[in-house]
């Protein structure tokens, strides 16, 4: 068990790093990965990061109650797409879904991460000075970097688990949004995420 | 040899599971075939310079306001 976990955490910095430079290549393995082992590790880390920002928050709620959602979530998002698709096609598996955009979630994780570190050494807010207009240039271009990578690797999810070509994706992700905007503003209201962690 | 034909067979199988995407219009799809070969490798190398150029273009057209945003967005994590 600990040497699977072992091989497995190396495994997903190995395909973190191939995501970095060829996502294309590496989400189209990941589609077909049978490790179940990589899951654990991508979401035993994604439980610390909510471990680690129950101690920033204040009156948050339990971290465990947070974690069950972003799981809740997570599974809805990926039912959404393997349902939608199965209209399309057939022969798709569940599995390559779940694979694919627990990977998917590197981007908001290592955003959440680096955001929640600099609340701690740069809290907010924001001033005009030179220094405080350098850094928000700065904060949104990482953002917005990130943010497209992120849009990059859901996108490769949905084409290498549904197997849908580019309109049938973009018509999914609009019709996913429909939803999934307004089902954030509800969690926004009860004060569990203030942008949603997908 | 036979092991080659594995490997050749394999990635073969790799390659071509999904189909290639096609727009409707040859036009479209060469043009969606470049832009996006952008992106297959290094993404970054593009990515990066165009967040920059477009948070540039951000201050100049918000000023305080995109201040404001950088604010509302480090209290989201």
């Amino acid at each position: 068990m600990a040497i699977n976990l072992i091989a497995s955490l190396v495994l997903v910095m190995r395909n973190f790093f191939l995501l970095i430079f060829y996502p294309y290549k590496t989400m189209r393995k990941i589609s077909l990965e049978k490790d179940y082992y990589q899951l654990l590790t991508i979401f035993g880390l994604v439980f610390l990061y909510f471990k680690f920002i129950y101690f920033l928050r204040n009156n948050s709620y339990p971290a465990t109650l947070i974690y069950i959602l972003f799981i809740f979530n997570f599974l809805l998002t990926t039912c959404f797409f393997y349902f939608l698709s199965k209209v399309f096609e057939k022969k798709l598996n569940w599995k390559s879904f779940i694979f694919t955009f627990s990977y998917s979630l590197f981007p908001t994780l290592i955003w959440f991460l680096s955001t929640s570190i600099l609340y701690v050494f740069l809290p907010p807010p924001r001033t005009f000075s030179l220094l405080g207009k350098g850094f928000s240039i700065f904060f949104v271009a990482y953002s917005l970097s990130l943010l497209i990578w992120k849009f990059i690797l859901f996108y490769l999810a949905i084409r290498f688990s549904s197997k849908q070509n580019f309109f049938r994706i973009i018509y999914m992700i609009i019709l996913y949004l429909t939803w999934f905007i307004p089902y954030s503003v509800i969690l926004y209201q009860f004060k569990l995420f203030r942008i949603p962690f997908i | 040899m036979k092991t080659i034909n594995i490997r050749l067979k394999k990635k073969l199988n790799e390659v071509f599971f999904i189909e290639s995407n096609d727009l409707g219009n040859d036009y479209l799809t060469i043009y969606f075939k470049k832009i996006t070969a952008y992106f297959k490798v290094i993404p970054f190398a593009y990515v990066i310079p165009f967040a920059f150029l477009i948070s540039i273009i951000m201050y100049f057209l918000l000023g305080r306001l995109l201040i404001r945003l950088v604010t509302i967005l480090q209290y989201g994590y």
